[in-house]
Parts: structure tokens; C-alpha cells; sequence
């Protein structure tokens, strides 16, 4: 990385928290000020978790291969953060939710998202340790996705949450679920994933409104924060994106002589 | 004492968090900063943690490995639906795993090895099936999706597709149909795709600083 790169990273950071703990601070004590736009999806969840614990059938939720110390390992995070928000409220119900990932580093996370999610509950002498489930990938993540049909139907699966980082084959277990009348809700951080995802899902949720789980779920005004925080930062980086646009497009109508005029304006040159 | 606890955890997580990004992003051209990282050796604490997640990563391969077979020895010990494809599952793994601790022991050779056959001829032939029923499943999604309800959204992502799809067909005179897929892949779906990467992207630092600086502390419980 090279000097300029690593000042613009490390102003990004700053940035990053800066606004992440003046937003955070000013939700918790203004909480009321702000309402969360709607997505069908998260609507949608405690509506498909009051429909397993009537049906007496379990909830599942997968990570696809969002792992913890590679790339996608923040993905992993909101995945979990999702699958507890689910859990905590499937906990009451006689059949547990079915967590599955096909990446190893995440079952530790699953593990202990289960446990907390039970713990909250104060069901933990009922956590179901078993139903985290790792399935192999193999090359292209499609012996994932032909083990998550099966199970589909052998565990007689309510509904899925398929959050997580999937390529197209998540088609496979979307329309396997379809097939069975049971919900989906899916959303990845791979573009081909995610246009499947957007077919097949009842409500589909898109890019980062997956790591928004906790807001929508939760309500928590940390949690809101990170919503409020995403959308400060956004309409600073579309800013950042007009104003270089904007300029190029003025020099190039009046031949150079609009940054001129603004630099200038700001007392420059 | 849980109380103790989790600031403990949360000091650690921050403490461990900061050191490793500093590590990380502050090269040697960087003034007192980087004066600051190499007198303090930041750079090397940062890679010993790196390969501390590494070596953790590894190991949690034989976690998964446990998990599978606990998790399908218990379904074929209750007689659950599906317990014969469990019980195949559990009797191929065990197969596999003896095979390859006999194939690094040197009692079975040939080349090629006769795990890489198992893998090659039975997995990827498998798998390479499977991937070609994606195509169904995709046009099942697109026929589902309006069946749900016709809307300009939906109506815009199925005519892309035709319009990609027809693309793609051998044709005799194709010049339009291909100069529109071009322009749709290099204009509409571009723009699309890079939005939708760059929100995943400003999520995935917020969340990472929400971590770092311990606005979100699921790890304290």
C-alpha cells in the first residue's frame, strides 16, 4: 500500500468512527427522531417464526460460506446477527431452528449465536447444540446446496433464511423450498447470488440491508445507529462522487475555466 | 464478576482490533505514525495475530468434521426421515478419511491417488450435474417472481433476461440483439452491480468499526 492509500484508508477509518459514535450517541438519546424505512423482509421474519412454532416445524437459517478471518467475515457477523434475532424468538417453539454454513470457522459462531439465543430466552438446559450443521462446499458450493434440498424436506423446514454469501446456486435450494411451499428470504454479498436470490425469495433483501438485521429486529438504538451511520456515509460518498463529476463536466462545457471559477470562489488561486 | 468479564472481553477485542489494523494500514512513509508502529513493533504483533486466526481457522476444520458425523450418527440413531443417506454419509466420510491416512502412510499407491479418482470421477461429476440444473431453477425463479405480482421492477428484471438470454442463442443475424445485451451488461447492469457493491462495502467498514471501537459487543456475553 502506498503512502497515498494509506492515508485515504486510514481517513476512511476515522470517518467511519466518527460518525458511527456521534450517530450511535445522538439515536440513544433521540431515539424517537428516527424511523426505519420498511423492508418487506425483516417484516416478514417474526411472521415466519410464528408460523414454525404454530406448525411445530423448525425455522432454517444458512450462512452459505460467510466464514470468520477471510474475506466475508463481517458478512458473518450480520449473518449471526440475524440468525439470533430469529433464534431468540423460535426458542419458545418445540422444534429449534436449523442453523447451517458450509464454512468450518463459522460453527463456533453459530454455536454460541444459538447459545445466546437460547440464554436470552432462559431456555439454556433446552439449547439443541445439533442443529448447527456444517455442510462441505466442495468446489463450487453446489454439494452445499444439494445438501440443504435434502435436508429441506427431511426436517420438514417451515421456512428459510438463506443470508449469507451464496453464488447462483442458492437457485437450487430456493426453488426446492418453493416446491414444498415453504418461505424463503434470501440475500447475498456475491452479485450472481444475490440476482438469484432476488427471483426466488418471497422478500428478498439487497445488499446491505443484510447487515441491517438488528436494527429492524431488535429496535436497539445501537443497533439503529448503524443504519443512521450507513446513511450519513452514503450521502457523503454520493456527494464524493457528484462534486469530481460536476467539475469534470463544467470544465469540459466551458473549457476548463469552471474549477477555475470555484477555486477562486473558495478564495483559492 | 460477568460484569468484570465482559470489559475485560471488550478491552481485549478493541485492544487486539486496533493493534491489528494499525499493523496493517500504516506503511513506512507515514511520518511519526509510522515511527510510533515500528518503535513499538505493532507491525510484528499484528502478524502474530494474523497467524494465531490462521492456525485457529485450520483447526476448525476437524470441528466441522466432528459435527458432521455427530450431527448424522445421531439422526441414523433415531431412525430420523432420510437416516440411510445419513448413515452413506457417515460410512463414505469414514472411507474417505481411512483412505487418505493410508495414502499418507504409503500403504496405497498409484497414481493418480485414489482419493484424487474419488474426488474427480464421483464428486465433480456430481457436482457438474447439479450445476447445469441451475438454469431450471433460475428460470423457475423468474416465472415465480411474476406470478407474485407483476411490478416494474420485476417486469425489468425479466426482460434483461430474456433479452441476455436470446443474446446467446446462435443466431444467423444477431446484431441488435447482441449490441443491446452489450450495452445492458456495460451500462444498467454495471451501475447496478457496482452500487449494490459499494452499499456491501461501506456496510462491511462500519460494522468492522462498530466492532473495533465496541459499539457492538456480541462477543461479551
Amino acid at each position: 500500500m502506498d503512502g497515498t492509500n494509506q492515508v485515504i484508508t486510514i481517513l476512511i477509518l476515522l470517518l467511519a468512527m466518527a460518525v458511527s459514535v456521534v450517530v450511535t450517541q445522538f439515536i440513544r438519546r433521540r431515539r424517537s427522531l428516527v424511523a426505519l424505512r420498511p423492508i418487506p423482509a425483516y417484516q416478514a421474519i417474526p411472521l415466519r417464526v410464528g408460523e414454525a412454532i404454530e406448525g411445530n416445524r423448525p425455522l432454517h437459517v444458512s450462512f452459505g460460506s460467510a466464514s470468520l478471518g477471510g474475506d466475508n467475515t463481517l458478512l458473518a457477523l450480520a449473518s449471526a446477527e440475524l440468525f439470533y434475532q430469529a433464534a431468540a424468538r423460535a426458542a419458545i417453539g418445540a422444534a429449534p431452528p436449523i442453523l447451517t454454513m458450509s464454512d468450518t470457522t463459522a460453527i463456533p459462531l453459530g454455536q454460541d449465536t444459538l447459545r445466546r439465543a437460547y440464554q436470552s430466552r432462559g431456555l439454556l438446559e433446552r439449547y439443541p447444540r445439533g442443529q448447527v450443521r456444517w455442510y462441505p462446499a466442495g468446489a463450487r458450493s453446489v454439494a452445499f446446496a444439494a445438501a440443504l434440498t435434502a435436508m429441506l424436506g427431511d426436517d420438514r423446514v417451515a421456512s428459510s433464511v438463506l443470508v449469507g454469501s451464496f453464488g447462483p446456486e442458492v437457485a437450487l435450494v430456493a426453488e426446492a423450498a418453493a416446491r414444498r411451499d415453504q418461505g424463503v428470504i434470501a440475500a447475498s454479498d456475491q452479485l450472481a447470488g444475490q440476482a438469484a436470490a432476488f427471483a426466488l425469495s418471497d422478500q428478498p433483501l439487497i445488499g446491505e440491508e443484510i447487515f441491517t438485521a438488528g436494527a429492524y429486529l431488535s429496535e436497539s438504538a445501537s443497533q439503529v445507529g448503524l443504519v443512521v451511520t450507513l446513511d450519513v456515509l452514503r450521502l457523503l460518498l454520493i456527494l464524493g462522487m457528484l462534486i469530481p463529476t460536476a467539475l469534470a463536466v463544467g470544465d469540459a462545457i466551458l473549457d476548463g475555466r469552471f474549477s477555475a471559477a470555484i477555486t477562486r470562489l473558495l478564495g483559492g488561486g | 464478576m460477568r460484569r468484570l468479564g465482559a470489559v475485560i472481553t471488550s478491552a481485549l477485542v478493541i485492544g487486539i482490533g486496533l493493534l491489528t489494523v494499525a499493523g496493517l494500514v500504516v506503511g513506512g512513509d507515514l511520518g511519526w505514525l509510522s515511527a510510533i508502529v515500528e518503535a513499538f513493533r505493532i507491525r510484528d504483533i499484528s502478524s502474530i495475530f494474523l497467524q494465531l486466526a490462521t492456525i485457529t481457522a485450520a483447526t476448525t476444520i476437524l470441528i466441522g468434521i466432528l459435527n458432521l458425523l455427530v450431527v448424522h450418527l445421531r439422526r441414523v440413531g433415531r431412525r430420523e426421515k432420510g437416516w440411510g443417506y445419513s448413515l452413506l454419509l457417515v460410512l463414505s466420510a469414514l472411507a474417505v478419511i481411512v483412505l487418505a491416512v493410508l495414502e499418507r502412510a504409503g500403504v496405497l499407491k498409484g497414481e493418480p491417488a485414489l482419493t484424487t479418482i474419488l474426488f474427480e470421477s464421483v464428486q465433480v461429476s456430481i457436482e457438474s450435474a447439479l450445476a447445469g440444473l441451475v438454469l431450471f431453477a433460475l428460470v423457475f425463479g423468474a416465472y415465480r417472481l411474476m406470478r407474485r405480482g407483476v411490478s416494474w421492477p420485476k417486469l425489468l428484471f425479466v426482460l434483461a433476461l430474456l433479452l441476455v438470454l436470446l443474446a446467446a442463442l446462435p443466431l444467423s443475424a444477431p446484431g441488435l440483439l447482441t449490441s443491446a445485451r452489450d450495452w445492458l451488461l456495460a451500462v444498467p447492469v454495471s451501475a447496478g452491480a457496482r452500487g449494490i457493491l459499494l452499499g456491501i462495502a461501506l456496510a462491511t467498514v462500519v460494522t468492522g468499526v462498530r466492532v473495533l471501537i465496541g459499539l457492538d459487543r456480541s462477543y461479551r456475553e
